[in-house]
Protein backbone atom coordinates (compact mmCIF):
# COMPACT_ATOMS: atom_id res chain seq x y z
CA UNK A 1 0.00 0.00 0.00
CA UNK A 2 1.06 3.59 -0.66
CA UNK A 3 -0.03 6.47 1.57
CA UNK A 4 0.40 10.24 1.27
CA UNK A 5 0.07 12.30 4.46
CA UNK A 6 -0.15 16.10 4.29
CA UNK A 7 -1.36 18.93 6.49
CA UNK A 8 -0.03 21.86 8.47
CA UNK A 9 3.05 21.65 10.66
CA UNK A 10 3.06 20.27 14.23
CA UNK A 11 -0.04 18.18 13.56
CA UNK A 12 1.34 14.72 14.27
CA UNK A 13 2.02 13.72 10.65
CA UNK A 14 5.27 11.90 11.45
CA UNK A 15 3.70 10.02 14.36
CA UNK A 16 0.81 8.90 12.19
CA UNK A 17 3.20 7.90 9.40
CA UNK A 18 5.16 5.76 11.88
CA UNK A 19 2.01 4.03 13.12
CA UNK A 20 0.91 3.31 9.54
CA UNK A 21 4.37 2.07 8.47
CA UNK A 22 4.58 -0.26 11.48
CA UNK A 23 1.13 -1.65 10.70
CA UNK A 24 1.76 -2.08 6.97
CA UNK A 25 5.16 -3.74 7.42
CA UNK A 26 3.98 -6.51 9.72
CA UNK A 27 7.02 -8.73 10.22
CA UNK A 28 8.85 -7.23 7.21
CA UNK A 29 11.65 -4.68 7.09
CA UNK A 30 10.80 -1.08 7.81
CA UNK A 31 12.93 1.90 6.82
CA UNK A 32 12.74 5.48 7.99
CA UNK A 33 14.03 7.56 5.08
CA UNK A 34 15.44 10.72 6.66
CA UNK A 35 15.72 13.39 3.95
CA UNK A 36 16.81 16.31 6.10
CA UNK A 37 20.45 17.31 5.69
CA UNK A 38 21.40 19.00 9.00
CA UNK A 39 23.01 22.43 8.69
CA UNK A 40 23.16 23.58 12.31
CA UNK A 41 22.61 22.58 15.95
CA UNK A 42 18.88 23.30 15.73
CA UNK A 43 18.57 20.76 12.88
CA UNK A 44 20.70 18.24 14.77
CA UNK A 45 18.54 18.65 17.91
CA UNK A 46 15.35 18.10 15.87
CA UNK A 47 16.79 15.00 14.26
CA UNK A 48 17.82 13.74 17.71
CA UNK A 49 14.23 14.14 18.94
CA UNK A 50 12.88 12.24 15.93
CA UNK A 51 15.35 9.39 16.49
CA UNK A 52 14.32 9.15 20.16
CA UNK A 53 10.62 9.18 19.23
CA UNK A 54 10.95 6.22 16.89
CA UNK A 55 13.30 4.22 19.12
CA UNK A 56 11.88 0.75 19.70
CA UNK A 57 9.63 0.84 16.61
CA UNK A 58 12.09 -1.25 14.62
CA UNK A 59 13.01 1.20 11.87
CA UNK A 60 16.35 1.14 10.11
CA UNK A 61 17.24 4.74 9.27
CA UNK A 62 18.35 5.60 5.73
CA UNK A 63 19.81 9.08 5.42
CA UNK A 64 19.08 10.00 1.80
CA UNK A 65 18.73 13.71 1.01
CA UNK A 66 18.81 13.56 -2.80
CA UNK A 67 18.15 11.03 -5.62
CA UNK A 68 15.49 9.35 -3.54
CA UNK A 69 15.24 6.19 -5.63
CA UNK A 70 18.56 5.20 -3.98
CA UNK A 71 16.28 3.81 -1.23
CA UNK A 72 15.91 0.78 -3.50
CA UNK A 73 19.65 0.28 -4.14
CA UNK A 74 20.95 -3.27 -3.77
CA UNK A 75 17.44 -4.71 -4.22
CA UNK A 76 16.52 -3.32 -0.82
CA UNK A 77 12.76 -3.49 -0.24
CA UNK A 78 10.19 -3.40 2.53
CA UNK A 79 8.12 -0.57 4.00
CA UNK A 80 9.56 2.92 3.51
CA UNK A 81 8.54 5.95 5.52
CA UNK A 82 9.78 9.02 3.63
CA UNK A 83 9.94 12.12 5.83
CA UNK A 84 9.65 14.45 4.02
CA UNK A 85 8.92 15.36 0.39
CA UNK A 86 9.31 19.00 1.50
CA UNK A 87 12.93 18.57 2.61
CA UNK A 88 13.80 16.36 -0.37
CA UNK A 89 12.68 19.06 -2.80
CA UNK A 90 14.55 21.77 -0.88
CA UNK A 91 17.74 19.69 -1.10
CA UNK A 92 17.29 19.07 -4.81
CA UNK A 93 16.34 22.66 -5.71
CA UNK A 94 18.73 24.62 -3.54
CA UNK A 95 21.92 22.57 -3.31
CA UNK A 96 24.84 24.93 -2.73
CA UNK A 97 26.29 24.48 -6.21
CA UNK A 98 23.38 26.34 -7.78
CA UNK A 99 24.44 29.88 -6.70
CA UNK A 100 21.06 30.81 -5.28
CA UNK A 101 19.06 29.70 -8.32
CA UNK A 102 16.79 26.69 -8.33
CA UNK A 103 18.17 23.58 -10.00
CA UNK A 104 16.00 23.23 -13.13
CA UNK A 105 16.23 19.44 -13.01
CA UNK A 106 14.96 19.17 -9.44
CA UNK A 107 11.28 18.58 -10.24
CA UNK A 108 11.82 15.73 -12.68
CA UNK A 109 14.42 14.05 -10.43
CA UNK A 110 12.12 14.24 -7.39
CA UNK A 111 9.00 13.18 -9.28
CA UNK A 112 10.60 10.22 -11.04
CA UNK A 113 12.34 9.05 -7.85
CA UNK A 114 9.20 9.34 -5.73
CA UNK A 115 6.99 7.60 -8.30
CA UNK A 116 9.56 4.81 -8.67
CA UNK A 117 9.56 4.32 -4.91
CA UNK A 118 5.75 4.31 -4.87
CA UNK A 119 5.68 1.76 -7.70
CA UNK A 120 8.42 -0.59 -6.50
CA UNK A 121 8.28 -0.55 -2.70
CA UNK A 122 6.31 -3.21 -0.84
CA UNK A 123 4.76 -0.28 1.04
CA UNK A 124 5.54 3.42 1.12
CA UNK A 125 4.33 6.25 3.34
CA UNK A 126 5.13 9.78 2.15
CA UNK A 127 4.99 12.79 4.45
CA UNK A 128 4.64 16.25 2.93
CA UNK A 129 3.63 19.71 4.14
CA UNK A 130 0.62 21.77 3.18
CA UNK A 131 2.01 25.29 2.61
CA UNK A 132 -0.54 26.70 0.19
CA UNK A 133 -3.10 28.68 2.14
CA UNK A 134 -1.55 31.85 3.48
CA UNK A 135 -2.00 35.46 2.41
CA UNK A 136 1.60 36.30 1.57
CA UNK A 137 3.12 37.40 -1.73
CA UNK A 138 6.40 35.50 -1.88
CA UNK A 139 9.48 36.19 -3.96
CA UNK A 140 9.72 34.33 -7.27
CA UNK A 141 12.10 31.64 -5.99
CA UNK A 142 9.89 30.78 -2.99
CA UNK A 143 6.82 30.79 -5.25
CA UNK A 144 8.62 28.38 -7.61
CA UNK A 145 9.37 26.10 -4.66
CA UNK A 146 5.72 26.12 -3.50
CA UNK A 147 4.44 25.37 -6.99
CA UNK A 148 6.94 22.55 -7.49
CA UNK A 149 6.10 20.97 -4.13
CA UNK A 150 2.40 21.16 -5.03
CA UNK A 151 3.08 19.38 -8.33
CA UNK A 152 4.93 16.60 -6.46
CA UNK A 153 2.09 16.32 -3.93
CA UNK A 154 -0.44 16.04 -6.75
CA UNK A 155 1.61 13.43 -8.61
CA UNK A 156 1.82 11.36 -5.42
CA UNK A 157 -1.86 11.87 -4.55
CA UNK A 158 -2.76 10.53 -7.99
CA UNK A 159 -0.89 7.23 -7.57
CA UNK A 160 -1.17 6.63 -3.81
CA UNK A 161 -3.87 4.28 -2.55
CA UNK A 162 -4.65 6.49 0.43
CA UNK A 163 -4.37 10.27 0.89
CA UNK A 164 -4.75 11.71 4.38
CA UNK A 165 -4.84 15.32 5.53
CA UNK A 166 -4.08 15.86 9.20
CA UNK A 167 -5.77 18.69 11.01
CA UNK A 168 -5.05 19.23 14.72
CA UNK A 169 -4.27 15.56 15.12
CA UNK A 170 -7.42 14.45 13.29
CA UNK A 171 -7.49 12.53 10.02
CA UNK A 172 -9.35 13.64 6.90
CA UNK A 173 -9.37 10.94 4.23
CA UNK A 174 -9.30 12.37 0.71
CA UNK A 175 -8.78 8.98 -0.92
CA UNK A 176 -8.81 5.36 0.18
CA UNK A 177 -8.63 4.43 3.83
CA UNK A 178 -6.72 2.43 6.40
CA UNK A 179 -7.76 0.73 9.62
CA UNK A 180 -5.47 1.70 12.47
CA UNK B 1 -23.15 28.77 -9.37
CA UNK B 2 -20.51 26.23 -8.47
CA UNK B 3 -17.80 27.47 -6.12
CA UNK B 4 -14.32 25.93 -5.94
CA UNK B 5 -11.83 26.78 -3.22
CA UNK B 6 -8.40 25.47 -2.26
CA UNK B 7 -4.79 26.39 -1.66
CA UNK B 8 -2.39 27.62 -4.33
CA UNK B 9 -1.37 25.17 -7.09
CA UNK B 10 -3.77 22.44 -5.95
CA UNK B 11 -5.31 21.89 -9.40
CA UNK B 12 -8.55 23.89 -9.00
CA UNK B 13 -8.80 25.11 -12.60
CA UNK B 14 -7.91 21.69 -14.03
CA UNK B 15 -10.65 20.20 -11.86
CA UNK B 16 -13.20 22.81 -13.04
CA UNK B 17 -12.42 22.12 -16.69
CA UNK B 18 -12.69 18.36 -16.18
CA UNK B 19 -15.74 18.41 -13.93
CA UNK B 20 -17.86 20.94 -15.81
CA UNK B 21 -16.79 20.13 -19.37
CA UNK B 22 -15.11 23.48 -20.01
CA UNK B 23 -12.20 24.49 -22.22
CA UNK B 24 -9.33 26.86 -21.38
CA UNK B 25 -11.12 29.52 -23.47
CA UNK B 26 -14.12 29.40 -21.12
CA UNK B 27 -11.95 30.51 -18.20
CA UNK B 28 -11.47 34.18 -17.40
CA UNK B 29 -8.52 34.82 -15.09
CA UNK B 30 -8.71 37.84 -12.78
CA UNK B 31 -5.61 40.00 -12.27
CA UNK B 32 -4.53 42.52 -9.68
CA UNK B 33 -4.05 45.08 -12.46
CA UNK B 34 -7.27 44.59 -14.44
CA UNK B 35 -9.72 43.14 -11.92
CA UNK B 36 -12.61 41.00 -13.07
CA UNK B 37 -14.87 40.51 -16.09
CA UNK B 38 -18.26 38.94 -15.39
CA UNK B 39 -20.09 36.68 -17.80
CA UNK B 40 -17.45 34.00 -18.41
CA UNK B 41 -18.46 30.36 -17.83
CA UNK B 42 -15.62 30.14 -15.33
CA UNK B 43 -13.95 32.95 -13.38
CA UNK B 44 -10.59 31.99 -11.88
CA UNK B 45 -8.30 33.69 -9.33
CA UNK B 46 -10.99 35.72 -7.59
CA UNK B 47 -8.47 36.65 -4.86
CA UNK B 48 -6.64 38.66 -7.55
CA UNK B 49 -9.88 40.58 -8.10
CA UNK B 50 -10.20 41.30 -4.38
CA UNK B 51 -6.62 42.60 -4.40
CA UNK B 52 -7.64 44.89 -7.29
CA UNK B 53 -10.54 46.05 -5.07
CA UNK B 54 -8.13 46.86 -2.25
CA UNK B 55 -5.87 48.82 -4.62
CA UNK B 56 -8.86 50.74 -6.03
CA UNK B 57 -10.93 51.34 -2.90
CA UNK B 58 -13.83 49.08 -3.95
CA UNK B 59 -15.84 46.50 -2.02
CA UNK B 60 -15.71 43.05 -3.63
CA UNK B 61 -18.94 41.76 -2.06
CA UNK B 62 -20.91 44.81 -3.22
CA UNK B 63 -19.62 44.43 -6.77
CA UNK B 64 -20.54 40.73 -6.79
CA UNK B 65 -24.04 41.49 -5.47
CA UNK B 66 -24.58 44.06 -8.23
CA UNK B 67 -23.57 41.59 -10.94
CA UNK B 68 -25.33 38.52 -9.55
CA UNK B 69 -27.26 37.81 -12.75
CA UNK B 70 -24.00 37.58 -14.68
CA UNK B 71 -22.33 34.90 -12.52
CA UNK B 72 -25.22 32.93 -11.05
CA UNK B 73 -24.66 30.12 -13.61
CA UNK B 74 -20.84 30.30 -13.60
CA UNK B 75 -18.07 28.27 -12.00
CA UNK B 76 -16.14 30.54 -9.62
CA UNK B 77 -12.67 29.70 -8.27
CA UNK B 78 -10.87 31.33 -5.36
CA UNK B 79 -7.58 30.60 -3.58
CA UNK B 80 -7.82 29.72 0.09
CA UNK B 81 -5.50 32.34 1.65
CA UNK B 82 -6.81 32.01 5.19
CA UNK B 83 -4.55 29.57 7.02
CA UNK B 84 -1.33 31.53 7.45
CA UNK B 85 -0.18 34.02 10.05
CA UNK B 86 -1.73 37.50 10.11
CA UNK B 87 -0.03 39.48 7.32
CA UNK B 88 2.27 42.29 8.46
CA UNK B 89 1.04 44.84 5.91
CA UNK B 90 -2.30 46.59 6.49
CA UNK B 91 -3.29 46.23 2.82
CA UNK B 92 -2.58 42.48 2.90
CA UNK B 93 -4.69 42.17 6.07
CA UNK B 94 -7.52 44.07 4.38
CA UNK B 95 -7.13 41.84 1.31
CA UNK B 96 -7.42 38.69 3.38
CA UNK B 97 -10.43 40.06 5.26
CA UNK B 98 -12.27 41.12 2.11
CA UNK B 99 -11.51 37.83 0.36
CA UNK B 100 -12.83 35.96 3.38
CA UNK B 101 -16.08 37.92 3.39
CA UNK B 102 -16.49 37.36 -0.33
CA UNK B 103 -15.89 33.61 0.00
CA UNK B 104 -18.52 33.45 2.73
CA UNK B 105 -21.01 35.23 0.46
CA UNK B 106 -20.18 33.06 -2.56
CA UNK B 107 -20.42 29.87 -0.49
CA UNK B 108 -23.88 30.88 0.70
CA UNK B 109 -24.97 31.56 -2.90
CA UNK B 110 -23.37 28.45 -4.38
CA UNK B 111 -25.21 25.29 -5.38
CA UNK B 112 -22.05 23.31 -4.59
CA UNK B 113 -18.78 24.15 -2.85
CA UNK B 114 -15.79 21.95 -3.61
CA UNK B 115 -12.41 22.12 -1.92
CA UNK B 116 -9.43 20.85 -3.92
CA UNK B 117 -6.61 19.19 -1.98
CA UNK B 118 -3.59 17.80 -3.87
CA UNK B 119 -5.77 17.61 -6.97
CA UNK B 120 -8.51 15.62 -5.19
CA UNK B 121 -12.03 16.96 -4.73
CA UNK B 122 -13.73 17.28 -1.37
CA UNK B 123 -17.37 18.32 -1.56
CA UNK B 124 -18.04 20.62 1.40
CA UNK B 125 -21.49 21.88 0.37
Amino acid sequence: MTVLISGGSKNGKTGLAQDIAVKLSGDGKRYYVATMIPYDDEDRARIGRHIAERAGLGFDTLEIGTDIARCLDGWRNGTFLLDSVTALLANEMFSSSQNGNADPGAFVRCRDGLLKLARCADNAVFVTDYIYSDAIRYDALTEQYRETLALLDRALAEVCDTVIEMCAGNLIFHKGGIAL
Amino acid sequence: MEFIIGGAYQGKKDFAIRKYGLSEDDVFTCTEAEGIRFGAKCVNKIAEFTLWCIRNGKDAVEIFREHRAEWKDSVLICDDIFCGIVPLGADMRAWREMTGRLCGYLSSEARTVTRIFCGLEQRIK
